[in-house]
C-alpha cells in the first residue's frame, strides 16, 4: 500500500492571507486538525495545526482586553503557521510504512502529500495510517484471528502457507511482528474467514516447530 | 470484451463517518433580475457531494439545472445573484466571496466541462499550447515539464497517439477526442470538484459510452467529487451514485441512483422514466408515455406544488400548499431518499394507467407489418450512391492529372420501402444517413445506382422533378428553430406549401385547411397567428410536421425529428408522428442516432456504417441475435435508464475511418470486435467484400461471420 492509497485526497486548504480566526472556524466546523496553507497553484507554504491556534498566555499577558481583540482580529494565517522549511512532507508514491516512520521519527501527526512542484495532492494523518493498519490485518471482515509463532528462518512461513493452501482457506489479512519477548521468533497474525477454531488448531498444530499462540474471533 | 458491465451497489464508496462533503448546497435560491422585478430560477435546492462521488442532476430544460452549476462558480451573469442559502465548498462559503479568492479556487480546485467541447477549446491554438497553458500560467511549471504532464494526462484519458495530438488544432480531431482533451485539461490541476454540464450530449452514442466509462474510472482514481448535469436518465444511471431530480427550479426528489430507478416516488420522476425508451426485451417496453403540458416559465410557476398542473394525482392540497422536500419511508433511508410531494407514499407507479385523454399509439406493429407486406413498394433503392469529389492541393491535382478522389458518403445502398411502413435508419454521425435522405429528396444529386419513387426515377436533378413528385416527398427537419422563418406566422408557414401545390383555391379555404392540420398535430386554432419565437420546442416541431403534411405526401423523411427536444416532449412528438401516420397512411423514413428511439417507431430498421447498410430487417429482428457486430456494439452503447439492467460492455476502438478512403473488404473490419471469430483473425474481412446473408425473411446481414455464429451471441441487454 502506498501513500496515494491511504491519503485523504482533496483536503481542505487555506491561503496564508486569511485571518487566523477564519482558520480556526474552518477547522472546528469541519472537525479537522490540520490545514495545509497554499499559495496559487496549491503550492504548499505552511501548515496550521490545533496547537498552533492555542494562544500562549505570556503572549497576551501584557495586552489589555481591547488590545487582545485587535491583535486577534489582525492575526493572519501566515503568522501562526508552521513554515514550509520546517515541514515534513511525503510524496504519493512512497510506502505507507515510510510515511509512518516519518511521522513517528518526527513525532508529528500529519504529513502533507505533495507532488514534484510542491503542490498539495493530499494529507496523511495518524488516522489514515491506523486505518491502513486495520485493513492490513483484515479487521473489516469477519473471521478468526490466528497468531502463529515461528522461528526466524527461511522456509517457516512456507510451511504455514502450505497447510492453508491444502485446506483451501482464504487469508483476508496478514502481518508479521518480531516476537516481543522471544528473540529469534516471529509472530504471524492471520485473518481467516469461514473456519472453526477446532479445525484451525488441529491443522496448524501439526506444523513442526510452530505454535498457535492465540486464536480469537474478534470482529 | 463482452463481459457484463458491473453495476454499482448503493453502498459503493462507503464514506468515512467523520467525512465532510466537498460541496454542500443548502437551501439555495438563485434569482435573475429582469425588467419587471425578478424571477427565482432556482428555489430551495439542497444537496451535498462527497469525495469520489458523483451526484447527478436531471430534469428537462428550463428546470434550473445549469443555474445551480453556474451559481457554484458565480457565472450567473450581471443580472443573476444568489438570493438565499449557502454554498459551501470544502467548508468555505462561496456566496459573497472575494472575487479574487473565487478565481483562485476555480483555477486550483474546481473545474468545469461543458456540453460542446469546441466552445471550450480555442480553435486557433494548438492543443498542446492550450493544455500546457493551464500549468505554465497557473502554476509556473516550465514548458517542457508541462508538456510531459499533458501527454501523461492525455494517455490517462485514452487519447490515441497523445504526442501527435498535442501538435494538432482542435478541428483536426474528432468530437469525442475533443471532449477527452477538455476532460484531460480539467483534470490537470487535480480539482476537488468537477462540474460537468451535459458533457456527452453532443457526442455520438458509441463515443458517449466510451466517455462515460472514462468519467466513471477517473472519479475512482482521482477521488474527484463530480456534479453531473444531464437530461438523459440513461446517462445518469451509468455514472452517478446519487441523483437529484429537478423540476421548475426545485429539487423534487433526491435518492441513490438504484433507489431512484427502483422506487421513483415523485410523479415527475415516474413520468420521466415512463417517457424514455427502455430498449428492453420486448417491443411493448418501448411504448412512450409523454408527460402532458410543459415546464412553466420561472415567472409563471403555480403557487402550490410546482408540478401540479401536469400531475395525474392532483388533489386540492397540491394547489393550495407547497410541499416540502421531506424524507421518505423508514428512518433507515431517511437521509437517503427525499421527495417533494404530499402523497408520495400513496402513489404506486405500478398501478399507473395512462389518462384517457393521452394519445398512446396502439401496439399494432405486427398487424401493420402484415398489411404492408402485401402493400406495393413505394420507394426502391438499388445501389444508390452519393460521392463528393475532393479537390487535392498538389500540383498534379491542379493540372487535373492527379488521381480523382471522392468522399463516398453513400455507397451502394439498396432497400425497398413498402407503402405505409416506417423504415428507421440508425448509425453514428458521419455514416451517411442524412446524405442518403438528402439524396432521396433531391437536395443532393446522386452519383450512381437507381432510386425509384412511385415507379418514377428520382435520381435526376431536382429542377427536372415534376411538382407531383415534390408534393409527395416531404421532410421534417432536426432543428425546428433553423427551419422556420422567424418572421412568418405559423399560419403562413403551413399555408405556403398549400398554395405552392395548388391545394387550396381561396384564402378562407387555406385558413380552414391550416387549422385542420394544426388540429391534426394537436395544436388549436389560436396558434394560427403566432410567430415561431412564441412556441416551445415541441410546438415548433409540431408545426414542422404539419407543414410537411400539408401537401398530403406519400413519403415523409424525418431527419432526427426529436433529438433536439426534451424527453417528455420527445415522447409526445413520436407518438404524434405514429398517430398521423396511421391516420394518413403515410410512409416514413426515420433517421436516428439512437437505437432505442427507432425501436417502437419503426417497422424495419437499417443500420448504416460508412455509407453502407450493414444490416437491415424487421425492427424486432435487429434487437436480438443474430445481428451484425456493429449493431451489437451500437446496442451496447445505448445508455439504459435502469441501473439494474445488465448490458454487455462492447466498446469500439478507434475512430470511424475517413469516407475519403474507406477500408477495403468489409468497411467495419478496422473496428470490428468480433473479427477474431473468423480464422486467421478475420483476414478475409480486410480482403473480401462480405456477402449479404439472409437471416430471415427480409432480414439481411452484411458480414463474413456465419449466421450460426452470429446467432450464438449473447443478447446485449439482460434485464
Amino acid at each position: 500500500m502506498l501513500v496515494r492509497d491511504c491519503m485523504t485526497r482533496h483536503p481542505i486548504l487555506i491561503s496564508p492571507n486569511w485571518s487566523a480566526s477564519e482558520a480556526e472556524r474552518l477547522m472546528s466546523e469541519n472537525r479537522i486538525r490540520h490545514l495545509p496553507v497554499v499559495e496559487d497553484g496549491k503550492r504548499l507554504v505552511g501548515l496550521i495545526t490545533r496547537q498552533r491556534l492555542s494562544m500562549k498566555p505570556e503572549m497576551l499577558g501584557s495586552l489589555n482586553v481591547w488590545e487582545i481583540s485587535r491583535y486577534l482580529a489582525d492575526l493572519k494565517v501566515k503568522q501562526i503557521m508552521i513554515k514550509r522549511k520546517s515541514l515534513v512532507t511525503v510524496e504519493e508514491d512512497r510506502s505507507v510504512e515510510r510515511a509512518a516512520s516519518l511521522m513517528s521519527e518526527n513525532r508529528i501527526g500529519c504529513l502533507p502529500v505533495v507532488d514534484d512542484d510542491d503542490a498539495v495532492v493530499g494529507v496523511v494523518t495518524e488516522v489514515d495510517i491506523s486505518r491502513a493498519f486495520q485493513e492490513m490485518l483484515g479487521l473489516p471482515v469477519d473471521g478468526l484471528r490466528i497468531t502463529v509463532r515461528m522461528p526466524n528462518r527461511p522456509g517457516e512461513f512456507a510451511k504455514l502457507t502450505r497447510v492453508i493452501a491444502d485446506r483451501g482457506w482464504g487469508v483476508m489479512g496478514i502481518g508479521t511482528f518480531p516476537s516481543r519477548r522471544n528473540p529469534g521468533f516471529f509472530d504471524a497474525v492471520l485473518k481467516i474467514p469461514n473456519v472453526t477454531e477446532e479445525e484451525v488448531r488441529a491443522e496448524l498444530s501439526k506444523i513442526e516447530e510452530q505454535k498457535v499462540i492465540d486464536v480469537r474471533s474478534i470482529v | 470484451m463482452s463481459t457484463i458491465a458491473e453495476r454499482k451497489s448503493p453502498t459503493e464508496g462507503i464514506r468515512r463517518p467523520d467525512e465532510m462533503p466537498v460541496l454542500r448546497v443548502d437551501d439555495l435560491s438563485v434569482a435573475y433580475k429582469v425588467r419587471d422585478g425578478e424571477v427565482e430560477a432556482v428555489q430551495d435546492v439542497s444537496f451535498e457531494i462527497y469525495r469520489g462521488e458523483s451526484f447527478g442532476v436531471v430534469g428537462e430544460s428550463g428546470c434550473g439545472k445549469s443555474t445551480v452549476a453556474w451559481s457554484i462558480v458565480n457565472f450567473l451573469g450581471a443580472n443573476g445573484y444568489v438570493k438565499r442559502g449557502r454554498i459551501l465548498f470544502q467548508g468555505q462559503g462561496l456566496v459573497g466571496k472575494d472575487p479574487e479568492e473565487l478565481r483562485r479556487l476555480r483555477g486550483d480546485q474546481i473545474a468545469m466541462v461543458y456540453q460542446d467541447p469546441m466552445q471550450a477549446l480555442n480553435p486557433s491554438m494548438r492543443l498542446g499550447d492550450q493544455m500546457a497553458e493551464v500549468l505554465t500560467v497557473h502554476r509556473g511549471i516550465s514548458r517542457s515539464e508541462a508538456d510531459k504532464r499533458c501527454v501523461q494526462m492525455l494517455e490517462r484519458v485514452y487519447m490515441p497517439d497523445p504526442k501527435d495530438v498535442m501538435g494538432r488544432y482542435p478541428h483536426q480531431i474528432s468530437g469525442g477526442q475533443q471532449q477527452r482533451v477538455v476532460i484531460a485539461m480539467a483534470l490537470l490541476n487535480n480539482p476537488a470538484l468537477l462540474i460537468m454540464d451535459e458533457p456527452t450530449t453532443a457526442l455520438d452514442v458509441t463515443v458517449e459510452a466510451a466517455v462515460l466509462d472514462l468519467i466513471d474510472e477517473l472519479r475512482h482514481e482521482f477521488d474527484t467529487a463530480i456534479l453531473f448535469i444531464s437530461h438523459n436518465l440513461g446517462v445518469v444511471a451509468r455514472v452517478c451514485n446519487r441523483v437529484g431530480v429537478m423540476y421548475a427550479g426545485e429539487m423534487v426528489e433526491r435518492a441513490p441512483v438504484t433507489e431512484i430507478f427502483a422506487n421513483p416516488s415523485h410523479p415527475y420522476t415516474q413520468g420521466l422514466i415512463r417517457c424514455v425508451p427502455k430498449l428492453g426485451a420486448d417491443k411493448s417496453s418501448s411504448v412512450l408515455y409523454p408527460i402532458r403540458g410543459r415546464v412553466p416559465a420561472p415567472d409563471k410557476r403555480p403557487s402550490g406544488c410546482g408540478f401540479s398542473p401536469r400531475c395525474d394525482y392532483i388533489e386540492e392540497r397540491c394547489r393550495a400548499e407547497k410541499p416540502k422536500l421531506r424524507p421518505l419511508g423508514d428512518a433507515l433511508l431517511a437521509d437517503l431518499h427525499s421527495v417533494r410531494c404530499h402523497f408520495a407514499e400513496e402513489i404506486d407507479p405500478g398501478a399507473w394507467t395512462p389518462p384517457e385523454d393521452m394519445e398512446i399509439p396502439l401496439l399494432n406493429g405486427e398487424k401493420r407489418a402484415a398489411e404492408t407486406a402485401a402493400a406495393e413498394t413505394i420507394l426502391q433503392l438499388d445501389g444508390l450512391s452519393k460521392f463528393y469529389p475532393v479537390s487535392g492541393s498538389s500540383l498534379k491535382d491542379m493540372l487535373g492529372v492527379g488521381e480523382k478522389r471522392q468522399v463516398k458518403a453513400v455507397n451502394g445502398v439498396s432497400f425497398d420501402v413498402p407503402k405505409g411502413s416506417t423504415l428507421g435508419i440508425v448509425g453514428e454521425s458521419g455514416c451517411g444517413k442524412s446524405t442518403l435522405i438528402r439524396t432521396i429528396i433531391g437536395l443532393e444529386e446522386s452519383s450512381g445506382g437507381q432510386a425509384q419513387f412511385l415507379g418514377v426515377d428520382i435520381t435526376d436533378d431536382l429542377a427536372d422533378r415534376s411538382s407531383e413528385i415534390i408534393e409527395e416527398l416531404q421532410m421534417v427537419f432536426q432543428n425546428p428553430d433553423s427551419t422556420m422563418n422567424p418572421s412568418y406566422t405559423v399560419g403562413q408557414q403551413i399555408g405556403r406549401p398549400l398554395r405552392r401545390f395548388n391545394k387550396v383555391n381561396s384564402r378562407a379555404e387555406e385558413q380552414a385547411e391550416v387549422i385542420r392540420l394544426l388540429n391534426a398535430v394537436r395544436l388549436d386554432g389560436s396558434y394560427y397567428d403566432r410567430l415561431p419565437r412564441q412556441l416551445s420546442g415541441g410546438e415548433k416541431q409540431r408545426v414542422g410536421i404539419a407543414r410537411a403534411l400539408a401537401s398530403r405526401p406519400e413519403l415523409v423523411l424525418c431527419d432526427e425529428p426529436v433529438s433536439a427536444l426534451d424527453v417528455s416532449v420527445q415522447a409526445a412528438v413520436l407518438n404524434l408522428l405514429m398517430e398521423v401516420q396511421a391516420e394518413y397512411g403515410t410512409t416514413m423514413l426515420f433517421i436516428a442516432h439512437d437505437l432505442s428511439v427507432v425501436r417502437f417507431f419503426s417497422d424495419s430498421v437499417a443500420v448504416m456504417y460508412l455509407g453502407q447498410v450493414m444490416e437491415i430487417g424487421p425492427a424486432e429482428a435487429i434487437y436480438a441475435p443474430p445481428y451484425h457486430p456493429y449493431t451489437e456494439a451500437l446496442l451496447s452503447a445505448v445508455p439504459i435508464p435502469d441501473p439494474s439492467a445488465k448490458q454487455a460492455h462492447i466498446r469500439l476502438e478507434g475512430n470511424v475511418p475517413s469516407p475519403l478512403n474507406p477500408p477495403g473488404g468489409c468497411p467495419f473490419h478496422t473496428r470490428c470486435p468480433r473479427r477474431n471469430l473468423l480464422p486467421d483473425n478475420g483476414a478475409i474481412c480486410a480482403q473480401e467484400v462480405p456477402p449479404w446473408q439472409q437471416a430471415a425473411e427480409g432480414h439481411r446481414i452484411f458480414c463474413h461471420i456465419p449466421l450460426e455464429t452470429l446467432a450464438e451471441f449473447e443478447p446485449v441487454i439482460q434485464q
